[in-house]
């Protein structure tokens, strides 16, 4: 039996501050923030993202914010294109409508979490996942969350 | 002593403890199994042994699907039917991810799939914008799955990988889902008023957005958006053009007649010189007295000079020219709807700022057909419930042409009959009419001045009036239609004969037409006796006026076309002098707030 395709599973890290967090989030949160991380899943020669318009795709690295600040290779998957987008459909009407999004509780990573779990079993990075609780923690974002 | 050791039973080969080591398999151990599906996930207890098929045999029990839909996924790899759980290192708390396939062929829901994902190099993650995503939390849209709907058609009856076809719209309307979002009033309303492309509207049409608040208009627009039988029986209904003298139901005919174009009729401009079909619904919408051409006729002659209308009364009296347009226009395909559809869809993705949200948009816009042109039908629906009387509007005319012809009933119909089939085949011609029909609304001393008192100083006013190049434009057309009208359909003319008759304005047959045949209207004999008093005159006038103005087919940019969209929002407002109108526009150069300015000051001083 011939060995299944193995498909590469990247997950793009773009720091939406550009630089800005790490110089400023000491003053203004009082805590030292390398990045305001957004990411996506890149596979099958697309990349995934979840926003308020519910999940999207382009071609790796296409969105407005340019070239991933940090690409993190996750691991490879089986799971075809194919099924991939039932899933990603399945995702899309249940867990990652558009309206679903929340800055801090529903984001991107959120989904990039999700996908990558799906497809490699292993999960982000936490530094990504940790970052809506790190800013909560702060007295300045929990006002503007609020 | 010998004693017997009573030895701790051996454990029940049902319940291994966790991280039992790989003798597990002479040992079978059940272990738990967390089983993920997109949005859900489930505890299972199995076997260790247990053959991924078994698995997936149990999970198609579950999940009620068949077996081969299942797809299972652990750690990413794809787990095959042969596979045995534990062999493939599946122990107990391990998560295994299922995809349930849909069931007509994924290649062409991927193919959907990926047409609905937005191909756009704009990422708004943070994005205050987003119209739609933020209206729809805010409205609580948790329980709805229109997007979801759009962006996987695994839910959807029938697979169909293109967004704008009717059964996929059909579909969509259906769905419970979507019927559900519907019926949420606020919801709707905020939807619709919040979408980018409403609000363009409103920008450019205001009155619009007294429609859209009302929210009964919005309700039973809602309505009929939901019964979706409702509308096509209505346009099966309309489909035979023979007998409509007695519209079984006004209402259907106006949401019938709208909805298609609906979204043509409020968004687009009142070019004339655009597709007709746009332009008599344009008609429609903007003039506060298109109407029936024979009804309309009569009030315009016996009524006096019109008050400011407000917009209700346009409202109003647009059904009875709805329900002529329902059958002249024949618009029964729900093409325009797909092609409304696909014109969003294009404009949405060629904004680049907007796109991310394109599945929003999607939503919007597949659901804009549906409720954005019944907006505006059922806006007309609810006026004519409110103010009109049960009398149907054809019957008015029924009885002026009795009154008038007295004719007997067989004849009023076939006349009617005759003029709404004339009107159905000759789109254009009938917008010519109604142009001609605004005329005197919108100038008023036309109306005050009859023939027989033309005055010499009213006659300098008037020559100055003429003196106008767009003033003798318009009555170009007007003659250029009313000449269509004879060649086509010389039947007509007795119906419009005592309106041209107040109007005070004779049409001739003039060589300087280059483009229409020999004026005919003396066919009528009943024509003519009123007529011969009023020729000299104004037949003087036309003839001064006529050669400096040349073919105004030669002029596209008219400023009456140019202006016509602001020119329909002033009548709108009621301001009913089409001269002073165009007057001012001219002199704001098509600035309607300016030129309301200047026809107020006019108007108080």
């Amino acid at each position: 039996m011939e060995p299944p395709n193995l498909y590469p599973v990247k997950l793009y890290v773009y720091d939406l501050s550009k630089g800005l967090a790490r110089r400023l989030s000491p003053i203004m949160l009082g805590k030292q923030l390398e990045g305001i991380w957004h990411t996506s899943i890149v596979v099958h020669k697309d990349e995934f993202f979840f926003g308020s318009g519910g999940i999207s795709s382009c071609p790796p690295g296409g969105t407005l914010l340019g070239p991933p600040d940090t690409v993190v290779d996750v691991g490879s998957t089986e799971v075809t294109e194919e099924i991939f987008l039932e899933y990603l459909s399945s995702l899309g009407e249940s867990l990652f409508r558009g309206e679903a999004y929340n800055l801090f509780e529903h984001n991107c990573n959120t989904f990039s979490n999700e996908v990558a779990q799906f497809l490699t079993g292993r999960k982000i990075p936490s530094y990504i996942t940790d970052l809506p609780s790190e800013v909560l923690s702060t007295p300045f974002d929990r006002c503007s969350a609020e | 002593m010998p004693h017997i050791i009573s030895r701790t039973p051996r454990m029940p080969q049902s319940r291994c403890p966790a991280g039992m080591p790989a003798d597990g398999n002479i040992c079978p151990s059940v272990i738990r199994v967390i089983v993920k599906t997109p949005g859900h996930q489930n505890n299972f207890t199995v076997a260790g042994d247990t053959s991924v098929r078994q698995f997936k045999e149990k999970l198609s029990a579950r999940f009620k699907c068949q077996m081969d839909q299942l797809v299972l996924v652990f750690m990413g790899r794809l787990l095959k039917d042969h596979d045995i759980l534990s062999h493939r290192g599946i122990t107990d708390g391990h998560t295994i991810h299922v995809v349930i396939k849909s069931k007509h062929g994924s290649r062409s829901l991927a193919h959907s799939f990926r047409n609905l994902l937005t191909k756009n190099p704009c990422h708004q993650d943070r994005s205050t914008k987003g119209n739609n995503s933020r209206m729809c939390q805010s409205a609580g849209m948790g329980q709805t799955k229109v997007e979801s709907s759009l962006l996987t058609e695994s839910e959807a009856p029938t697979q169909n990988p293109e967004v704008d076809s009717p059964e996929h719209i059909a579909q969509m309307l259906e769905n419970l889902c979507v019927q559900r979002m519907l019926s949420n009033m606020d919801c709707m309303r905020q939807l619709i008023s919040e979408h980018p492309d409403i609000q363009e509207l409103i920008q450019q049409n205001p009155e619009v957005s007294h429609i859209l608040d009302n929210s009964e208009i919005l309700c039973q627009t809602l309505e009929l958006a939901r019964h979706l039988a409702i509308i096509q029986e209505i346009m099966q209904l309309n489909q035979p053009a023979q007998n409509f003298e007695h519209p079984p139901n006004p209402q259907p005919y106006l949401g019938l007649e709208t909805i298609p174009n609906g979204n043509n009729v409020l968004g687009q401009s009142y070019d004339f010189n655009d597709q007709m079909l746009n332009g008599m619904q344009d008609f429609l919408e903007g003039n506060s007295f298109t109407a029936l051409l024979a009804g309309q006729v009569l009030e315009q002659v016996q009524t006096p000079p019109l008050s400011v209308p407000p917009s209700e009364e346009q409202w109003d009296q647009a059904p009875n020219a709805q329900v002529i347009y329902a059958n002249s226009c024949g618009l029964s395909s729900i093409t325009p709807t797909n092609a409304t559809l696909n014109n969003t869809n294009h404009a949405s993705r060629e904004n680049p700022v907007t796109v991310t949200i394109e599945g929003e948009s999607h939503v919007c816009a597949v659901e804009q057909p549906a409720g954005v042109p019944v907006l505006s039908s059922t806006a007309v629906t609810q006026e004519l419930q409110e103010d009109k009387g049960t009398t149907p509007p054809l019957g008015s005319s029924h009885q002026w042409l009795e009154e008038d012809l007295q004719q007997p009933d067989e004849q009023t119909s076939q006349i009617t009959g005759g003029m709404i089939q004339l009107l159905r085949n000759y789109p254009h011609v009938a917008a010519q009419m109604l142009l001609l029909m605004n005329m005197p609304q919108q100038n008023e001393q036309w109306r005050q001045q009859s023939p027989t008192s033309l005055q010499s100083s009213q006659l300098s006013d008037l020559l100055l009036a003429l003196a106008n190049p767009k003033t003798s434009q318009a009555i170009l057309q007007i003659e250029h239609g009313l000449q269509l009208l004879a060649t086509e359909a010389p039947i007509l003319l007795p119906c419009i004969e005592p309106y041209l008759w107040s109007l005070g304005w004779f049409p001739l047959s003039n060589s300087n037409y280059t483009d229409t045949v020999p004026w005919a209207l003396n066919e009528p004999d009943m024509a003519e006796p009123q007529w011969p008093e009023c020729c000299p005159k104004s037949g003087t006038v036309l003839q001064r006026v006529q050669p400096p103005s040349g073919d105004p087919s030669h002029c596209p940019q008219a400023p009456e076309v140019h202006f016509s969209k602001q020119m329909e929002h002033l009548q709108a407002m009621g301001f009913v002098n089409y001269n002073a109108n165009l007057q001012a526009l001219i002199a704001t150069d098509g600035d309607t707030n300016a030129a309301i300015h200047r026809l107020k000051r006019s108007q108080g001083s």
